[in-house]
């Protein structure tokens, strides 16, 4: 008996430490072709690098990516750079931000979206009466910035408009924003009103902007306590409804990537309102090594993880894979925007958002 | 020489071992607690966390606070101080990012469920007033309250986040001008008429919640998380069950975020985000908890009623909130009259009457931090000390000036407390008889203060009644006058079952003084 144990026992010792070895050299073979790229982005853009399908396309060209969520705008100046790849801000304003702290780096715009105001139908249909929205083609709803913008003067409240008994609230006509000091869409809204307070056109000035600052302060001061970032104002809008949320100023990006999901928080009242004139904000990936760069290269080239920005509710250069994928789910958006704006230049943004932040402290 | 084959297993046994337990090395780490920095309200979410670290393997560890608390120890810890708290979990972190020294701290914040802060109100008085029908308006409320007919509890909104977030809703509920909280003379007239409706106030919800139980005969309803007044509902302690009132103008809703704050521990945070923000937790907590899902994707319970509440604004400027609770304390709220009964006894000579001035000081304008500013006496607050020795010293009486008096009175009273000399006897009975005796006689003149006792002893009681003829003396008071608590501060050698027995007696509460006679007095404050 004892000769036949032993050479047993010594083929299972044997069979043991050579698996064992094989264990732990296995998961790192597997992992020797791979570069981990680490980066700082918007929340808006965490859904779509969590989406495994995402991680397996970039694996295949050898990316593995960890990425950290933070205000858009903080990146620049609440984190050390050094120690990330790249940084992928929303908008083009928070990468300039990034890109004056850090000289001269490779820039990427894989995708953009629009900024957009989401809603309720009984919100749309109260301000449709009071001829601050209109729809157009029987889905889309256009929402006038400018009267909007004179009502946000005269600090409009809700029970006050004309047929309002839907949303008999005391409070202002307020759009919802992040915060402007840290996020990126409430600089984006920022932009969009102050085109509307300059009477029509971007400012350019010192002086514009100086004339224009006290109509935009009361925008956002008089909105309380903000969001940090995107995700924020639409959890509340999702979750807590049109009492907390009748209008919140958000990416078109995240209002699609919520309906495409199985189960959606989208649900039959909820509405997306289109301000007139429209801004994009362009998400822009600097890259901050030679892997960060090869990563913004990578979303901007591969057909694969175009088709899937898409598939987050992000526009890219393939406007066709957009426009099918509304027609194929239903979505009320419109393949184009015709009237769209540029954000001022990034000191004047910039020189903006100081102030009002200095009038928050 | 032939191998015996145990020898061979022996050694199997052991390679096995070892590399076992060098694969297990790599994990070890995730299985060591996270210490969260925790309000008192989230105590519910810990039969949970077995299983969030069965499945996570990250084991989290709350450590209570106060909200106001919990803050101002983010803000003091400074930049190295995230190795303390890698996280913190309150019921709402606005407050706290309005510090501008805690903002800073947050690296990662990610709401997990919903509760507003509303109003239970006793079954047959809401029918009484149609307010199971129709929500009343919070000025219907403030009315019920100042003609006697709603008497509530409510938290202080200084030490906890129901009173705070109350407080809030109703400033901007009442405001033409919500956005900017302003008030005019006869909105600021409502927002005390609300108050006179005040009869019980605490520290924290939760004691709050068990408070009210006690004293339900003599109250009306209460202030309280959406979530804490359902599982009272269902706790079968109730005579009467709450109706649920949501004022009509709207509410503040507590959204429990959970913060990061050492951005070390950033991977064991995601875990634990992710596996509390999955569908079948939201739902368990949604059923065990009662707060509302945070994912939208998950369906709203029957049992919340109110589907769409109306959000109140709620301030983005630390000066606002700081405006709205000082005009609380000092101009609001009914007027305290706290009775301070303390030990002067020989055995409080040296270090006991240094930690007892320290105490009281820190209280007359001392303590400058965030928290103690709002926990000094305040404008309008009735102070009456009760001294005792072998007997009752003649007790000090003063009230606290409004406006630039206020620094007047607090001058007055520290150099009283600078002035306290202990020798002789303890005799804390015949003190504490005194004090009700007193309270008795004020509520003639001022029905409408809120009284409490606080009795700071180091010893057992050696002259003067004893226990058994105070309990006596106290159940032959009339029932206003018995509802005065009193909160005894455990401190050197005093009687522990003696203190809790005036505790329970008297529905107050059992504070330890030892480590921190100072910690002990300010959060007392909390009560008063």
């Amino acid at each position: 008996m004892r000769r036949v144990l032993a050479p047993v026992f010594g083929l299972l010792l044997l069979a043991g430490v050579g698996y064992a070895i094989y264990d732990s050299m296995n998961g790192q073979l597997a992992l020797k072709s791979q570069v981990t790229v680490t980066g700082l982005i918007g929340s808006e853009k965490e859904a779509f690098f969590a989406d495994p399908r995402v991680q397996k396309a970039l694996q295949r060209h050898g990316l593995q990516v960890k990425v950290e969520k933070a205000g858009s705008r903080q990146i620049a100046t609440a984190f050390d750079l050094q120690k990330y790849d790249f940084a992928f801000p929303a908008g083009q304003p928070a990468a300039d931000k990034i890109l004056q702290g850090v000289g001269k780096r490779p820039t990427h715009v894989p995708f953009f979206t629009p900024m957009v105001i989401a809603s309720w139908k009984p919100i749309a249909a109260i301000l449709e009466t009071n001829n601050v929205v209109r729809q157009r083609d029987g889905i889309y709803y256009w929402f006038d910035l400018d009267r909007y913008f004179e009502w946000t003067q005269q600090e409009t409240r809700w029970k006050d408009l004309k047929d309002s008994a839907a949303y008999p609230v005391n409070k202002s006509v307020l759009i919802r924003s992040t915060d402007v000091r840290k996020s990126n869409s409430a600089a984006m809204y920022l932009a969009l009103m102050s085109y509307i307070a300059n009477g029509q056109r971007v400012i350019a000035s010192r002086e514009e902007m100086e004339a224009a600052l006290p109509r935009l302060i009361p925008l956002f001061l008089r909105q309380g306590y903000t969001e940090y970032s995107s995700e924020g104002p639409l959890e509340n809008y999702l979750s807590m409804g049109m009492g907390s949320s009748p209008l919140v100023m958000i990416y078109e990006s995240q209002f699609i990537h919520e309906a495409l999901k199985t189960p959606s928080g989208i649900r039959e009242d909820m509405v997306l309102l289109y301000p007139e004139p429209g801004l994009f904000t362009r998400h822009v990936l600097v890259g901050l090594s030679e892997s960060g760069a090869r990563l913004g290269q990578v979303l901007s080239d591969d057909p694969e993880l175009l088709q899937l920005a898409t598939e987050h509710g992000f526009r890219t250069t393939d406007a066709t894979a957009f426009k099918a994928q509304a027609e194929r789910r239903n979505l009320a958006v419109p393949a184009q925007l015709v009237q769209i704006i540029d954000p001022p230049s990034y000191e004047i943004l910039e020189s903006m958002i100081q102030t009002i932040e200095h009038k928050m402290q | 020489m032939k191998i015996q084959p145990i020898v061979i297993l022996l050694i199997a046994a052991t390679l096995g071992w070892t590399l076992y337990n060098a694969n297990r090395d790599g994990r070890q780490d995730d299985t060591q607690a996270l210490h969260v920095l925790a309000g008192s309200e989230l105590k519910d979410i810990e039969p949970l966390l077995p299983q969030l670290e069965k499945e996570t393997g990250v084991r989290l560890k709350l450590d209570y606070t106060g909200t106001l608390d919990g803050a101002e120890q983010i803000a003091q810890a400074g930049p190295q101080g995230g190795a303390r708290y890698p996280l913190a979990w309150f019921s709402h972190a606005k407050y706290l990012e309005l510090l501008e020294s805690a903002r800073g701290r947050i690296v990662a914040r990610e709401k997990i469920g919903l509760s507003p802060v509303i109003i239970g109100v006793r079954q047959s008085l809401a029918q009484r007033w149609g307010w199971d029908r129709t929500p009343p308006s919070w000025s219907d409320l403030a009315a019920r309250a100042a003609s006697g007919e709603l008497r509530y509890a409510m938290t202080n909104p200084t030490s906890s986040n129901t009173g705070f977030s109350a407080l809030i809703a109703l400033i901007a509920a009442l405001s033409s001008d919500p956005e900017n909280f302003t008030l005019s003379e006869a909105q600021q007239g409502t927002v005390k008429d609300f108050f006179k409706g005040q009869r019980l106030t605490a520290g924290s919800s939760g004691w709050l919640a068990e408070a009210y139980v006690r004293d339900q005969d003599r109250l009306d309803g209460l202030i309280n998380y959406e979530s804490i007044l359902l599982q009272m509902n269902r706790s079968g302690q109730l005579r009467e069950p709450l109706t649920l009132i949501y004022p009509r103008e709207g509410v503040v809703t507590a959204d429990y975020p959970l913060l990061l704050l050492d951005a070390g521990k950033r991977a064991e945070y995601d875990k634990v985000i992710a596996w509390l923000r999955r569908p079948e937790i939201q739902e368990r907590l949604m059923r065990e908890t009662d707060r509302r899902p945070i994912l939208p994707s998950v369906a709203l319970e029957p049992r919340f009623t109110a589907r769409s509440l109306i959000e109140l604004p709620f301030p983005g400027q630390r000066s606002v909130v700081d405006r709205i609770l000082t005009a609380y304390l000092d101009e609001q709220r009914i007027p305290a009259h706290a009775y301070f009964v303390i030990d002067l006894s020989g055995s409080m000579r040296g270090e006991g009457i240094a930690a007892l001035k320290t105490a009281l000081l820190n209280l007359m304008g001392g303590d400058t931090s965030l928290t103690g500013q709002f926990a000094r006496f305040r404008a309008r607050e009735e102070l009456s000390f009760v001294p005792f020795r072998d007997r009752v010293e003649p007790p000090v009486e003063m009230t606290i000036g409004s406006g630039a008096d206020t620094e007047t009175s607090l001058k007055q009273a520290r150099d009283f407390a600078q002035g306290l000399d202990p020798t002789g006897g303890t005799a804390i009975y015949s003190a504490l008889t005194e004090a009700y005796a007193r309270i008795q006689q004020a509520q003639g003149q001022q029905p409408d203060h809120y009284y409490s006792i606080v009795l700071m002893t180091d010893g057992m009681n050696t002259a003067g009644i004893d226990l058994d003829q105070f309990i006596a003396y106290y159940r032959g008071l009339p029932e206003a006058t018995r509802a005065v608590k009193i909160f005894p501060i455990l401190f050197g050698e005093a009687d522990t079952v003696a203190m809790q027995k005036l505790a329970e007696m008297t529905g107050g509460k059992v504070f330890d003084g030892n480590k921190n006679l100072a910690a002990a007095f300010k959060a007392i404050r909390g009560y008063q």
